[in-house]
């Protein structure tokens, strides 16, 4: 009876327990799996097989064809490759941009001192709310409104700095930057819509590549900052007593050695921007429409189009799984080296 | 106090993979005896404590503790202690509470708990940071608790694993005499494990030297430095090193490029060492013929303080002597170098075994 | 993580700060223009390598987030040739607070069940709870049992509750307090400062009763202690009528990411155990994380069908073909929150599997040799281990959580009624039915009670997971 519970040495598992542990590391890889399986079957199924009730097995219970996918990709062809390249178009645009400025900003807060004085920030705001009070409640344009602003702001900066001699530092830039993450999307959307929709900017991918940029950087900032943390310092110093500048210390130095963690936030962000549907569905109609969106559209009027549908989330799963198996070693030592370190 | 038991390794033998990192490893540990493993990285110490304690399973052989053969009991069974190197400390609990995690885990009640961690520290002078937490500590203070943790349980073997490594030279020395005597008075029989040779000489009843997996010399530390087992353990122990000569023995000398040398041993080989350690050196004095055993040219002189390290360059080979303090002759010199050969020692150029 | 700006400044650290105005040189009057230009710009490195970033914030994220507060205050209607903003106050957020879309928020009201009395006096008594652990500090080795904060927790036990009780509009006080402030007509701005001022006088008599904290910590933690009564109040008195988006939300968010927790560390913890195939598991179960939440969304529509879904066959069997899952509420938000954990489990599950591999290996090795069985080494080591790296990653998990909108979208509209709504949603359906102003209202109590869960679960666990005491 005993053999079942004791391990026979250290490092391994009695047998009884070894035996629980697989069966339900099992039971989650169903649960995993099935659901995919699921997708992958009624891909292959017609809308009279969908309908008359579920059938799980190709060739046993019934005979898959290729009707939807033909659908997907030879009847409604030109439909399905402007969505895709819309999307892939504004995720590796998108990701390159955030993840551009984002590490150029984690690495000047992790080697820089910044000290932006209390009063200008306060001011900063109270101009834009000013700005924003002037166009929205008192109908101004934008062209009176905005160099108001700018004058409030410059006229106050002085007097009000020698009242408020605070100054902030780096954490609180970061801090600041970082919990941009909790806004939830729906809070901005608005304004944005509003904001795109007066420079006749809706409905382009422009307008979603700026705003996927935005709402991804600060993560882009969040993971890199705890990346170029762990460089030691003596790299750059040493770089710099020989002469290289910033610019060239960022570049040669620091993007190379922090290489896993670029990779792995680049990855993480391109499956962000690949995915996010609420900004597209605000910001875009017809010519912009991303995959998510089209995915969506499935639901047609006469009830939703499983198995086009099912066509379509494949598509969306490819190139993603086959970017993750390409970089998956970066994965989770590069997230996780950086991302909750702090 | 129960009475010490003995250790024995029978024809261990452990491999990771195709790396064979102890072979056929004998030893047997006399109760109460402070055993050291001395080596380099990669000889296997580590590994032969590691198996000892149970942390990783033997490939071959057996492990015996006083007669009972532990070697497919788990860790936790076998009635032994651990100091790591690291320490590993659990690093959110106080030191008392450290310290009690033995007894706790087997279900000493506390107030038992409370007597036995108290008289353990006051052992190791413990007794004013029972409340603390690891990160308040010194790095001395960390290797106490260490020590306690091992100590509060009286187990039949004490294992170290390097525990002085990581402490700077003086406290090092320190902890050494502390060490000793603790052992002494607990009477336990100890396996330690270290690179340092000084540690080794100072600390053990009986010194093990392994290299690359094989047991080199099992001796006190006193034979061991007077009676080297063959050329490995020669130029281990002592420093500085011994010096080696290489040549051709034959009829009692040693020939080789630039000098030829008296040695104690009569039979011949075509490739030997002979090694003779520094302090049984001599320079040959100014007044003396300048014919000695062995003609040199002076590379470097290093005063030590009570002492001087001079290196002469003889043919290929370099020697190492120590001479008076006040030794003032310049590098470039030619003198001569004398020593008995009586005290030198002659091994096998081909397999490192010693010649007698 | 030392940064630059870090206080006490030692020579090590002012050592080990760049100083680039020792290695630039400011004047070369042999070199060309070109190159000063260059050192310019080198001097400059600072500003330009951050400007990018601080403008597209400023710019995509300040500028509509006080739009929108604007837009919250206003009323939006369509006239003949456009549109009309009008500036009606903080209307939009009485409305939704205690007006005509109170149900569509916090919910419509229902009889008390006792049950739901049980549940009530439980919140207080975890509030209690809490506020004295936070409270205690540990004693020296084998004192007398320490010598705990009762009294002054009790103060802050009912401060907390006077205030809940007082603001509450839904509850079974709610009816008394709404007498009480009838009775004295003030603003409702005034009712926040008299709730504030109790907490203050509250946190000042504790201090005397003797908290070791100070004031401010104090009265941050009955700032949340309060809210979690409201939160509890508000749930009570609508446990037997409707919840509205706000409860709803937050079912998602506490309910989701509890239960994705445990099943993430339970993964974790056995995928960490030397079994074979363990790579194999680790990369499968990642796989979630890379289908599009939309895809999810009707994914799991699919899968729920129980007419020509998987499981209709099962739910034929069971008798429960008639009703669907659909049209009670519960059962929806269930399939709602069991299609977010189906999503979201890998992302926890990853993270934690990495910190249990690295966590210290000779601390392991130690316990094991002292005899530690498996559960008390998960106690006593693993767990605390892992503690700041689960804390981090439970906070990241509910900040995003509290966006959840795809799901309740596609799987059920927001339906059965409003029983799925989450807020996004709400305020997105808002939004639809050209409603701007109260769309932005919801949008910012969103933002309000996720900024306010995550300060508080970054102050009372990730901190304190960090071994940073609490204020």
């Amino acid at each position: 009876m005993k053999r079942w519970f004791e391990p026979r040495r250290l490092g391994e598992l009695a047998p009884l327990p070894r035996a629980l542990v697989h069966g339900a590391l099992l039971a989650w890889t169903f649960v995993v799996f099935f659901p995919l399986y699921w997708v992958l079957v009624t891909s292959f199924k017609e809308p009279l097989q969908v309908a008359d009730g579920p059938v799980f097995l190709p060739f046993v219970d019934f005979q898959p064809s290729l009707h939807a996918w033909k659908y997907i990709l030879v009847e409604t062809g030109r439909d399905t490759l402007r969505p895709y390249l819309n999307s892939m178009l504004i995720a590796s645009l998108s990701t390159l941009l955030a993840v551009a400025i984002g590490s150029m900003a984690a690495y000047a807060l992790t080697r820089i001192v910044y000290r932006p004085s209390v009063a200008a920030v306060l001011l900063f705001i109270a101009s834009v709310a000013a700005v924003v009070a002037l166009v929205l409640g008192a109908g101004l344009s934008l062209g009176w409104a905005l160099p108001l602003g700018a004058m409030l702001f410059v006229l106050g900066l002085r007097p009000l700095q020698r009242r408020i001699t605070a100054r902030l530092g780096n954490d609180d830039i970061l801090f600041w930057m970082i919990s941009q993450r909790i806004l939830p999307p729906v809070v901005s959307a608005i304004p944005v819509y509003v904001m795109f929709q007066q420079v006749h900017l809706l409905d382009t991918q422009f307008a979603l590549i700026v705003t996927y940029m935005t709402a991804n950087l600060p993560i882009v900032v969040w993971l890199m900052v705890d990346f170029f943390d762990g460089i030691p310092r003596e790299l750059e110093e040493s770089a710099a007593l020989d002469g290289a500048s910033r610019f060239r210390i960022l570049f040669d130095l620091m993007l190379p050695l922090a290489r896993p963690g670029l990779v792995a936030t680049t990855l993480l962000v391109l499956i962000l921007s690949w995915n996010e549907y609420l900004l597209a569905l605000f910001l875009s109609t017809a010519n912009a429409q991303t995959m998510p969106l089209l995915v969506a559209a499935q639901n047609a009027t006469r009830g939703p189009q499983w198995w086009t549908m099912s066509v379509l989330i494949l598509l969306m799963i490819v190139p993603v799984v086959v970017m993750t198996l390409f970089l998956q070693k970066f994965i989770a030592r590069g997230l996780l080296t950086g991302a909750v370190k702090g | 106090m129960t009475t010490p038991h003995s250790v024995t390794f029978d024809h261990l033998g452990k491999r990771f993979g195709a790396v064979e990192v102890l072979r056929d490893f004998n030893l047997q540990v006399a109760p109460g005896e402070f055993l050291v493993l001395l080596g380099e990285s990669g000889s296997g110490k580590s590994t032969a404590l590691r198996v000892f304690a149970g942390l990783e399973t033997a490939s071959a052989g057996r492990i015996l503790i006083g007669e009972r053969d532990v070697t497919n009991v788990l860790p936790k069974n076998r009635d032994i202690a651990m100091v790591f190197q690291s320490y590993a400390l659990y690093p959110h609990k106080t030191v008392a509470e450290n310290v009690a995690y033995p007894l706790d885990v087997r279900g000493v009640p506390k107030p038992r708990q409370h007597e036995q961690v108290l008289a353990v520290a006051k052992q190791v002078q413990l007794d004013g940071l029972l409340d603390r937490y690891p990160r308040q500590l010194s790095g001395g203070q960390r290797q106490r608790v260490a020590l306690a943790r091992a100590m509060v349980r009286r187990p039949s073997v004490f294992l170290m694993d390097e525990p002085l490594s990581n402490l700077d030279a003086k406290l090092r020395g320190h902890m050494r005499a502390e060490l000793k005597h603790l052992q002494q008075q607990l009477d336990i029989t100890t396996l330690y494990v270290t690179h340092d040779q000084v540690e080794a000489m100072t600390l053990a009843h009986r010194v093990a030297l392994l290299d690359k997996g094989v047991l080199q010399q099992l001796d006190t530390p006193a034979r061991i430095y007077n009676d080297p087992a063959n050329l490995f353990v020669a130029g281990f122990i002592g420093s500085p090193p011994m010096n080696f000569l290489r040549g051709a023995l034959s009829g009692g000398w040693l020939e080789g490029t630039g000098f030829r040398v008296p040695t104690p041993v009569t039979a011949s080989a075509a490739d030997a060492v002979l090694g003779i350690r520094p302090e049984d050196c001599r320079i040959a004095g100014p007044g003396e013929p300048q014919g000695g055993a062995v003609q040199g040219e002076i590379y470097a002189v290093e005063l030590i303080g009570d002492h001087t390290l001079v290196t002469l360059h003889i043919g290929e080979h370099k020697l190492t002597v120590k001479g008076a303090k006040d030794f003032d002759q310049a590098i470039g010199r030619r003198v001569g170098v004398a020593f008995d050969p009586g005290a030198a020692f002659v091994f096998d150029g081909a397999t490192g075994a010693r010649m007698r | 993580m030392r940064r630059p700006g870090d206080d006490p400044v030692s020579p090590a650290t002012v050592a080990s700060r760049i100083d680039i105005r020792a290695t630039t040189p400011t004047r070369s009057p042999d070199a060309n223009p070109g190159s000063r230009a260059a050192d310019w710009l080198d001097r400059q490195a600072g500003t330009i390598f951050i400007a990018p970033a601080v403008t597209v914030v400023l710019l995509f994220s300040i500028f509509p987030l006080l739009a929108s507060a604007w837009l919250s205050l206003t009323r939006f209607s369509l006239q003949a040739g456009g549109y009309e903003l009008s500036f009606v106050g903080a209307l939009n957020y009485r409305k939704l607070i205690a007006g005509s879309q109170q149900f569509h928020l916090l919910g419509t009201a229902g009889e008390m069940a006792a049950g739901t009395w049980v549940a009530l006096v439980a919140a207080h008594a975890l509030l209690a709870w809490a506020l004295l652990r936070s409270l205690r500090r540990r004693q020296a080795y084998a004192q007398a049992a320490p010598r705990a904060p009762q009294a002054a927790t009790a103060v802050l036990t009912l401060a907390c509750g006077l205030v809940a009780a007082l603001l509450s509009p839904l509850g079974p006080f709610a009816a008394a307090a709404q007498s009480a402030r009838d009775a004295l007509d003030l603003p409702w701005f005034a009712w926040l400062l008299i709730a504030f001022a109790v907490l203050v006088v509250a946190a000042v008599a504790a201090r005397a009763l003797g908290a070791p904290a100070r004031i401010s910590g104090l009265v941050g933690r009955q700032l949340a202690g309060s809210v979690w009564l409201l939160v509890a109040l508000v749930a009570a008195g609508t446990a037997g009528g409707q919840q509205g988006s706000l409860l709803t939300t937050l079912f998602y968010v506490v309910g989701g990411v509890a239960l994705q927790f445990a099943l993430g560390l339970g993964l974790a913890l056995l995928c960490a155990q030397p079994i074979r195939g363990r790579n194999l598991f680790r990369l499968s179960f990642f796989l979630p994380l890379m289908v599009t939440p939309v895809g999810i969304a009707y994914m799991f529509r699919m899968l729920a069908d129980m007419g020509v879904g998987p499981f209709a066959p099962v739910a034929r069997l069971l008798g429960l073909g008639a009703v669907t899952w659909a049209q009670n509420a519960w059962s929806a938000r269930w399939v709602v929150l069991a299609g977010d954990t189906w999503q979201w489990v890998p992302f926890i599950f990853i993270v934690l599997l990495a910190a249990i591999e690295g966590q210290p290996r000779d601390q392991l090795e130690a316990a094991q040799l002292d005899g530690a069985p498996s559960w008390r080494i998960f106690r006593d080591i693993t767990w605390p281990a892992i503690a700041p790296t689960a804390a981090a990653v439970v906070l990241i998990r509910l900040i995003e959580a509290f966006k959840i909108v795809d799901l309740p979208n596609v799987l059920t509209n927001g339906g059965p009624g409003i029983a799925t709504e989450s807020m996004t949603l709400h305020a997105f359906i808002d939004w639809r039915s050209l409603n701007l102003g109260g769309s932005a209202a919801v949008a910012y109590l969103l933002l309000l009670v996720s900024t306010l869960m995550a300060v508080s679960f970054f102050h009372f666990v990730v901190r304190p997971a960090r071994g940073e005491p609490a204020a």
